[in-house]
């Protein structure tokens, strides 16, 4: 597959940009995108091993080209003056030697060159033909040149470079002002135009994506080989109990029952008047039984889990809510239950512990990591391969292997089908823009599910950008992340250049996780949901601000879909509708807002 | 890699060490290779450190954490195994996480272990249907993927497996994760007969394998073992040389 050059980088944003590319190109010759060996030092940093750094210069002095490779660092060297072949033969890295090509005179020189690549520049190319100057491309095409060593540049844009590859079938194709905005780069072209040259970047692995368990490219069941047994039973078994009248009967016999539903969509009269925008409605997942949207997964699970005979659960929590909803749902149903809960958030959330012991679970302390919830994850998915045959792993959000996203959507989307038939009701439409929180995804891939195919329905789904996306310290998965695979699927992650996970962070200690759920990828990829990251700060004004004017005191987590409601309400008129999903009550954070929001008057 | 079915062929055993690479540092390694070279064995693992090891018990982990304490990673790895000018005689075989892979990329990965002179890579989170991510781009470069099969693999899954297996089969002895074991259970002698019935290849034990009574217990049944944790614990302990007897028990036929 042709690889991709992004040349001429100068700013983060487009380096960040780039980072999917092959190779990304610092110009250090006169030019007006000319940085200095210190700015691409910077920029280089910020990009992964695998993207070749390559440095541009024309006619320089070999110690100039020799610093810039040591210092930046650089993979590649790309020559552009009348350097010679002991000048190239100097430089410790692989040379491209580029070369303007006019007529046949300049293919031989071509033909003669040393180095590693040779770069074909050829301004003013016009692949379409008609106006500006058409290059010979036939020239070329007798020349006795390595397809494997050829690069192609020069006029190329996102609309020719299809017609570049087919023609010439470079080694690299190299872009600059193809992917620049009135003289600037534009990180939005530089995304289309590496899309374009690479197209789908799992599509290389066509044949992988067997059959279902992929949103776009992103999910599958990337587990170690004693767990794939478990994940197929789990796979069949689910397929056979979503079809079966019997048991959607029984578990929605438990969710009005024991949890209450349905939950009411409650008209909130004073923040639309506070707002001055949309009319405002929450959807009170707050009023479930223990607090939150997770016990809709919990019955959902711990029923499957006893139609394929295990009696044994085991779970991860990060907040707590999780782990809670995991002990209550076992405690009723007369299973065992061992959840495993990173140290520094059974500090945190002390109350949610003390609940789960109450309900007869056990809580093992995970002090690995960073003892939060990418450890208890880590811990679960072990006690699960040690104990596959007899145990279910009850995992708390739409994340890990297929079918676990898919199925954990299936649970929660009673929240997104009870607020479509109740808007309905109360409106005669559908709503303008829904909002909710992001942790690993399970409360908005619940809400957001039922209305995908509606277009005129705004989805944005937010994140926690802790003290601030800019900073070491958030869980932006998708603001920020990259493609990885971590808990069994592809999707984002926050992660470092060697691919090692980072740690997130956020006050909330449900949303402190550093994926997230491969369907929110593909739902990102393809443009149909937004994706946005709300401060601490932020989300600590939210919930002053909800106690206050509704009367309703919010977990630390739908706090954030509160804070960007009101971002995105001053942009609405009074004609138009916006709902929030409140997924959880803020009971299990009143340590943190007594410490947090003390002297409050 | 066609040396370990020679092997198989003449009736001794295989034992393939695993090491941590950098676990103090990445200076090490080179000197771990050369002794376990020395000491006889068949092949060497060589782990690359991961922030979230899944398929690791505590001994792996820890190791695995100070590696990246040390600031190992998978190019830096690859890059002292390439330069490397030692006489080495036995296969290299990288194990590692399939994250490190996707970011460093998959077909540049197969270039490195190339020039790093690696003839096999396990890849244990990279279950069989997807192993299409990787293994095209080792193939191109003459690399085997080394395939695992478990306890908990269904008749059929084994099939499709065993008949995709180059160089050997890595057949895990524990529903569980890595570590030391006191005990292996008769399940496990009954499981190594059936894959070996089946597989093309030689197939070795691991997980687990730390004991003198463990090689006996499956000795017939196998063609080799494979030990991790134990050897990574030993180094670390600079106690090294109380693994010889376990490496010997398996390599040479009439240990003294
Ligand atoms: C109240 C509440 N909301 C949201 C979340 C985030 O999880 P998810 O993104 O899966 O909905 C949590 C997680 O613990 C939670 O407790």
């Amino acid at each position: 597959m042709t690889k991709v050059k992004i040349c001429g980088l100068q700013e983060l944003e487009h380096v960040r940009a780039a980072s999917t590319a092959d190779a990304a190109g610092f110009v250090f010759a006169p030019s007006r995108r000319r940085i200095s060996i210190e700015q691409a030092a910077a920029l280089a940093a910020e990009l992964p091993e695998s993207v070749e750094k390559i440095g541009v210069f024309v006619n320089a002095g070999l110690d100039e080209v020799l610093e810039a490779v040591q210092k930046v660092p650089l993979s590649m060297v790309q020559l552009h003056g009348d350097e010679t072949d002991d000048f190239i033969r100097s430089i410790p890295v692989k040379v491209v030697q580029a070369f303007s090509v006019r007529d046949i005179e300049d293919v031989k020189k071509l033909e003669r060159s040393i180095a590693d690549f040779v770069l074909v520049d050829a301004p003013g190319i016009d692949f379409r033909g008609g106006s500006g100057r058409t290059f010979d491309w036939s020239l070329l095409g007798g020349a006795s040149i390595d397809p494997e060593r050829l690069i192609v540049a020069g006029g190329l844009d996102a609309v020719n470079v299809g017609q570049a590859i087919n023609s010439l079938a470079p080694y690299m194709v190299d872009v600059s002002s193809g992917v620049e905005t009135e003289g600037n780069k534009d990180a939005d072209k530089i995304k289309i135009f590496i899309k374009t040259v690479k197209g789908d970047s799992m599509q290389q692995t066509t044949g992988t994506v067997k059959e279902t368990g992929f949103f776009g490219r992103f999910g599958g069941q990337f587990v170690p080989e004693t767990l794939m047994k478990a994940v197929k039973e789990l796979e069949a078994a689910y397929t056979e109990a979503k079809d079966d009248a019997d048991f959607q009967a029984d578990y929605h016999k438990y969710l009005k029952e024991y949890v209450g539903r349905e939950q009411p969509l409650t008209y909130a009269a004073r923040l639309t008047e506070a707002w001055g925008g949309p009319k405002v409605y929450l959807k009170r997942e707050d009023l479930n039984h223990t607090g939150a949207h997770k016990i809709n997964n919990a019955i959902g699970q711990a029923l499957l889990a006893i139609r394929m005979g295990k009696r044994k659960i085991v779970a991860e929590t990060g907040a707590g809510q999780h782990g809670v909803a995991t002990a209550t749902i076992c405690a009723l149903l007369d299973l065992e239950c061992v959840v495993f809960m990173g140290e520094e958030d059974i500090r945190r959330q002390q109350l949610n512990v003390f609940r789960m012991k109450l309900l007869g679970a056990k809580v093992e302390s995970v002090t690995k990591g960073s003892a939060t919830l990418k450890d208890a994850v880590n811990e679960a998915l072990r006690y699960w391969v040690t104990n596959v045959e007899d145990t279910h792993y009850l995992i708390g959000s739409a994340l890990g292997p297929h079918p676990f996203p898919t199925m954990v959507r299936d649970f929660q989307s009673v929240i997104g089908r009870e607020t479509r038939e109740q808007i309905l009701d109360k409106e005669g439409r559908l709503p303008d823009v829904i909002l909710a929180c992001v942790g690993g995804g399970s409360n908005a891939i619940g809400m957001f599910h039922p209305f995908v195919e509606d277009e005129s329905v705004r989805l944005i789904g937010v994140e926690a950008a802790g003290e601030g996306v800019d900073t070491a310290r958030h869980a932006a998965t998708l603001t920020k992340g990259t493609e990885g695979v971590l808990h069994g699927a592809y999707m984002k992650l926050l992660q470092d250049e060697n691919g090692q996970v980072q740690e997130a962070h956020s006050i909330s200690a449900g949303l402190d996780y550093p994926g997230v759920g491969p369907e929110h990828v593909h739902l990102e990829d393809i443009g149909r949901v937004e994706y946005k990251a709300v401060t601490d700060e932020e989300a600590l004004a939210s919930v002053i601000k909800l106690s206050r004017l509704e009367g309703i005191i919010p977990a630390l987590e739908s706090a954030h879909a509160v804070a960007e409601a009101e971002k995105t309400a001053a942009a609405m008129g009074s004609d138009e509708i916006l709902i929030i999903c409140v997924s959880g009550r803020g009971d299990k954070d009143m340590a943190t807002y007594a410490e947090k929001l003390e002297g409050l008057a | 890699m066609k040396r370990l079915e020679n092997l198989k062929d003449s009736g001794d055993k295989a034992f393939v060490a695993y090491i941590m690479a950098g676990d103090g540092g990445l200076d090490k390694l080179r000197g771990q290779v050369e002794y376990l070279q020395a000491t006889g064995v068949t092949a060497i693992e060589i782990g690359i450190p991961f922030s979230d090891p899944v398929a690791d018990g505590p001994v792996i982990e820890e190791a695995g954490n100070r590696a990246l304490a040390e600031g190992v990673t998978l190019n830096k790895v690859l890059l002292e195994m390439k330069n490397w000018d030692f006489d080495l005689k036995i296969p290299l075989i990288v194990m590692t996480y399939l994250n490190p892979v996707i970011r460093y990329g998959a077909e540049r990965f197969a270039e490195s272990c190339r020039e790093a002179g690696v003839s096999a890579v396990i890849i244990p989170d990279l279950p069989f249907e997807h192993q299409q991510l990787v293994e095209p781009y080792l193939k191109k470069t003459g690399i085997t993927l080394i395939q695992l099969v478990t306890l908990t693999t269904t008749e059929n899954r084994l099939e499709d497996i065993l008949g995709a297996a180059e160089g050997f089969v890595y057949a895990v002895t524990v529903t569980g994760i890595t570590g030391v074991r006191d005990e292996l259970t008769q399940e496990v002698k009954e499981f190594m007969k059936t894959v070996r019935s089946k597989s093309p290849v030689p197939v070795y034990a691991g997980f687990g394998i730390s004991r003198l009574e463990h090689i006996e217990l499956l000795r017939e049944d196998v063609d080799g073992f494979i030990v991790g944790s134990a050897i990574v614990k030993a180094f670390h302990d600079n106690k090294i040389e109380n693994i010889e007897p376990l490496i010997h028990a398996v390599t040479q036929r009439n240990p003294v």
